[in-house]
């Protein structure tokens, strides 16, 4: 089934329910409407991409991902979420409240979106050796699903949120495709990120400071 | 050579770090200096026939980089003038806190622009793009103002999510480069160019499709540009220079690179077909929406997003000129748009508001920066003696060259509507008759000064383009694969 | 000297009997576990045994306008009960003669022929809060369908075939399979399905009568005497059956009965029911740590456990390369 060239392990499988349960968090994000089990999600989510680092760095053998995986485990699950949660906090907003569109409807274009990356990625003739060309193809659907999240909710905290989790979504698809990228590079998209989320954060604050809310609703004076 | 390239590596961050703790008078000194300087290093560059790199490969500095970084540097110098005369006393604008701010995230931001074509291998571009992503997003912010804030959060949002994609792209090309080149590398430009004519093919189309769609974001090409209107309007005018002729510019820059290894990889003909579609896109979308901006700067920012089109669209034209042209209109709308955005700026230090409909009489009551900006509309609608004339004739004449008649047509038609809206909105403000209040004078001759610079880089290439640019033009065309 | 064997036909009727005799036992049990988890003595194990005993022996009242469908209804319903443990694995591995009969399928639109009686009946008394229970039942149901029909799916792409046995067959021939991810997806989406189907929190309470948010328990509130033990029997053996669905296909096909010989379809029997409670324990703190959900808000239950069939179908079929 899976494609480390040998029949399906229950290593395979492991490794699929690991991305299974990031695309899965994905989905709960869409869903949740309190800004601090965004976070929390977000949080979950990098953990399990951290321990899918791990599990490759562990199969295939690359020292380097070691590093990767424990820097990643304290930017993403420890930093990102302490940052964005201490100005949720401080805003004092819990209840996001800003869909768009019904609980229902949001899900039901996640999977249409999901199921078009799924196919997409599965057409593609690609073949890893480090993780199950699956992988590859549930980091297209969160790829895509961020998208629909920063799209379908109103306020910034959730279009963080979809920005941090499209990266989550790339670095699984990098796992699979790019596991022996040299270390320099791979901390160098790390270091990206944090400046991105120092950014983001600012930016928040900024927001809030002015418009005295979180929601994205009052962001529509330019037009045309 | 490498020295160069190390030097322009340190000058402008240097100068970042001065402003740390300088006053603003230094600082405008060290920003002015720095500017001239990087300019200066980056014409040094232009007559060597010879790769240069630096920092054990990690730096390379071939034709096509050179190309864009004298782009890039021309408007870091030109923009520090304009800088002087914008950050006057008593402007509100020089406030000290907000003016350390400014001069700091001004020198990163053309740092990390200047970076990007220097950088070797398509992940360290990347990472340059995104640095400069969330500079200029901190700088168009910077004013805090209501509809700063707005574009600063749109345009961070969009354009980070599109270089996301623009890093699966990366990913997706490191992939198909794994096949030949093994499983761990560093994505150098040379090692991907040597081994591309191997590289899968399906995938390879796949990253190049991402890749313009990730970079396009960026790039500000339709539809994906919804972020560039507002950031470019809402952002101090010294940005929105920088932002409309050197950002957008070096996103560019990086869409031509992966074009670089996939024709490469799989022929030109998907690429081209890709950049086409967007090209067109852009440039119908701006064009029609130029005919209805109420707002100075919004209408330079369409402006921008159509001449973007009309580099995508040169591209696609397989003809040699049709390369250069697009390189020399890189360079040509840089200094035009510049010109634009700084006459802009004096405009509405005048008259207090950025809106077309109360602006009025602007050549009477500036006597330099109102027929210069005048100049610099004609200048952005490709007329003759300006570079941008010279440029599109060249992708006009490679596209006929290349039988694509129907398509010339389209550019030509759209290009007269995007003048048509330009010309419309720049007389109404300039050439009315000047309303009794307004005191007749310039606002600052930093400003004015910086426009004459700006004017006097498009002429010389409309008119005759130094030996030594035109052969690092055709030194450039070459490298994207159309030889003369 | 050779261990007794059963003829498959004996252990075909003993499967189903094992059904009928022992679901009131796993809904005592139930009960009395949530009684416990939520700080209260809880009603006696049996106590379900006392309530069909007890009712069988009341008379039956029907009302006025009521037509034979009434009371035809319940038997209707306890007549499919007694069919579906037929065509699904209860105690042995393999399959019984009558199990070729109908597929995942074919037990699927047995038990909604049953659920269909229940809510015909229902709608004959021209009480209002009996028809809200079947409009809202008929309604619910059919929003839980798709996700019915993706599992099955599931099933069906691991095994190429519809029926139950083979696809634990799958499950039992290595404990890899049971971390598959389709097969995960695939048994969560199932046991939200059955959540729904045993009218359990988060769609409907049992533990009162609270008309505004009854579904199931509203269609039997005209019913009386002999028929409604019909009723209660049946829905009990319905939970179980989907239990039995749950465990032996799914989760954890284990302990039953590989040949024919007495001993072990015998043991098989406790074997299951040890399963059913597990099972049913697990429901029971479910039930007393979440909140009834609001009406409307069952459709976002819905479309989460559609979200994970349709993914388990996608994820097993485009993950097979």
């Amino acid at each position: 089934m899976a494609a480390l060239g040998t029949s399906p392990t229950a290593l395979t499988d492991a490794a699929d329910v690991l991305a299974l349960l990031v695309l899965l968090s994905e989905f709960a994000m869409l869903r949740s409407s309190l800004s601090r089990s965004q976070v929390r999600l977000y949080a979950f989510q990098s953990l399990c991409v951290s321990v899918l680092a791990g599990f490759v760095a562990a199969t295939q053998h690359i020292g380097d991902l070691y590093g990767l995986m424990g820097m990643s485990f304290v930017l993403k699950v420890v930093v990102v979420p302490m940052i964005i949660l201490r100005l949720v906090k401080e805003v004092r907003v819990d209840v996001t409240d800003s869909h768009r569109l019904g609980v229902a409807t949001m899900v039901l274009l996640a999977i249409i979106l999901s199921v078009f990356g799924i196919f997409v990625v599965g057409r593609l003739p690609v073949h890893s050796k480090s993780l199950p060309i699956l992988a590859l193809g549930l980091s297209a659907a969160v790829i895509l699903v961020s998208f629909l999240l920063v799209i379908v909710r109103n306020d910034v905290v959730s279009q963080a949120i979809g920005f941090f989790s499209l990266e989550n979504g790339v670095s699984v698809a990098s796992l699979v495709l790019a596991a022996k990228l040299p270390l320099i590079v791979e901390l160098a998209f790390l270091f990206d990120l944090l400046v991105a989320v120092v950014v983001f954060g600012l930016l928040m604050r900024v927001h809030h400071g002015r418009a005295r809310t979180l929601s994205t609703r009052t962001l529509d004076r330019l037009r045309g | 050579m490498g020295a160069v390239l190390l030097a322009i590596l340190v000058v402008p961050f240097a100068a970042c770090l001065v402003c740390f703790v300088a006053p603003v008078k230094v600082a405008k000194v060290v920003t002015l200096s720095s500017g001239v300087a990087t300019f200066g290093l980056a014409l040094v560059l232009v007559p060597s026939h010879e790769v240069a790199t630096a920092a054990s490969g990690w730096l390379r500095a071939d034709a096509l980089s050179v190309v864009f970084l004298v782009a890039v540097t021309f408007l870091y110098a030109a923009t520090s003038v304009f800088t002087v005369g914008y950050m006057r006393p008593g402007s509100g604008a020089s406030e000290a806190r907000y003016s350390r701010r400014f001069f700091i995230g001004f020198n990163l931001f053309a740092w990390a622009m200047a970076m990007t074509p220097l950088v070797n291998g398509l992940a360290l571009l990347w990472v340059a793009v995104e640095v400069t992503t969330v500079v200029s997003a901190l700088l168009v912010a910077i004013g805090d103002t209501d509809g700063g804030v707005e574009a600063a959060w749109k345009y961070v949002l969009i354009a980070s999510m599109g270089l996301g994609i623009a890093l699966f792209a990366t990913v997706l090309m490191y992939y198909a480069g794994s096949s030949v080149l093994g499983g761990s590398y560093e994505l150098f430009y040379p090692k991907l160019l040597g081994a591309a004519a191997h590289f899968p093919p399906e995938i390879v189309r796949l990253s190049f499709g991402l890749a313009v769609l990730g970079f396009g974001t960026k790039m500000g090409l339709v539809p994906v540009h919804t972020w560039l209107p507002d950031a470019h309007s809402e952002a101090p005018t010294p940005v929105s220079a920088l932002l409309s002729g050197a950002l957008l510019t070096v996103s560019f820059y990086a869409i031509l690179r992966f074009y670089q290894v996939t024709i490469k990889a799989i022929g030109p003909a998907f690429p081209r077909d890709v950049l086409l579609v967007f090209g067109l896109a852009s440039l119908v979308l701006a064009a029609l929406y130029l005919a209805s901006q109420r707002d100075l700067k919004r209408l330079f920012a369409y402006s921008s997003i159509e001449h973007m089109g009309i580099l995508a669209i040169g591209m696609s034209f397989s003809a040699p000129i049709a390369v250069i042209g697009v390189l020399l209109h890189v360079l040509a709308h840089a200094a035009a748009k510049s010109t634009a955005f700084f006459g802009a700026g004096s405009v509405i230090a005048k008259f207090g508001t950025k809106e077309i409909g109360r602006i009025q009489g602007g050549v009477g009551a500036l006597p330099w920066s109102g027929p210069m900006l005048l100049l610099a509309v004609l200048g952005l609608g490709a007329m003759p003696p300006f570079g941008v004339f010279r440029s599109e004739f060249y992708i006009v004449e490679g596209g006929l060259q290349h039988g694509s008649t129907a398509l010339c047509a389209v550019l030509v038609v759209f290009v007269t509507c995007a003048f048509l809206g330009l010309s419309w909105s720049a007389s109404q403000t300039m050439l009315s008759p000047t309303p009794k209040g307004v005191v007749r004078g310039e606002v600052s001759a930093w400003m004015a000064a910086s426009m004459v610079i700006g004017l006097a880089g498009l002429v010389v290439l409309g008119v005759h383009p130094p030996a030594q640019l035109s052969g690092l033009l055709e030194r450039a065309a070459a490298e994207l694969g159309a030889r003369r | 000297m050779a261990a007794p064997e059963l003829a498959p036909a004996e252990i075909q009727i003993l499967q189903d009997l094992t059904i009928l005799v022992f679901a009131p036992l796993v809904s005592g049990v139930v009960a009395h576990l949530e009684g416990r988890l939520q700080g209260r003595r809880g009603p006696r194990i049996l106590q379900p045994y006392y309530d069909i005993a007890k009712l069988f022996a009341k008379e039956t009242l029907v009302p006025e306008d009521a037509s034979w469908v009434f009371l035809a209804g319940p038997v209707v319903a306890f007549a499919c009960y007694l069919t579906v443990p037929l065509l699904i694995p209860v105690l042995t591995q393999y399959p019984l003669p009558l199990g070729y009969m109908g597929d995942i399928l074919g037990g699927g639109f047995i038990l909604s022929l049953a659920g269909f009686a229940v809510a015909l009946a229902a709608l004959e008394t021209g009480g209002p809060y009996a028809q809200l229970g079947s409009s809202r039942a008929m309604t619910f149901g059919a929003l839980i369908e798709p996700s019915i029909l993706f599992v099955t799916f599931t099933v069906a792409l691991v095994t190429a075939t519809d029926l139950p046995y083979f696809e634990a067959a799958a499950v039992r021939s290595s404990l890899g399979q049971a971390i598959d991810p389709a097969h995960l997806l695939a048994a969560v989406a199932f046991f939200l399905v059955v959540l729904n189907d045993t009218s359990r929190i988060p769609v409907e309470t049992h533990a009162s009568t609270l008309e505004f948010g009854m579904i199931d328990e509203a269609r039997t509130l005209e019913h009386s005497g002999p028929a409604f033990a019909l009723l209660k029997w049946g829905s009990a053996m319905k939970q179980l059956i989907l239990y039995v669905i749950l465990i032996n296909v799914f989760a954890a096909p284990f302990g039953e009965a590989g040949s024919r010989q007495l001993g072990p379809v015998l043991l098989a029997i406790p074997a299951f029911i040890g399963k059913a409670l597990g099972v049913g324990a697990i429901f029971a703190v479910i039930d007393s740590s979440f909140s009834k959900l609001r009406l409307f808000k069952i459709t976002e239950f819905m479309a989460v456990a559609f979200l994970l069939a349709v993914l388990a179908v996608v994820v097993l079929f485009l993950g097979a390369r």
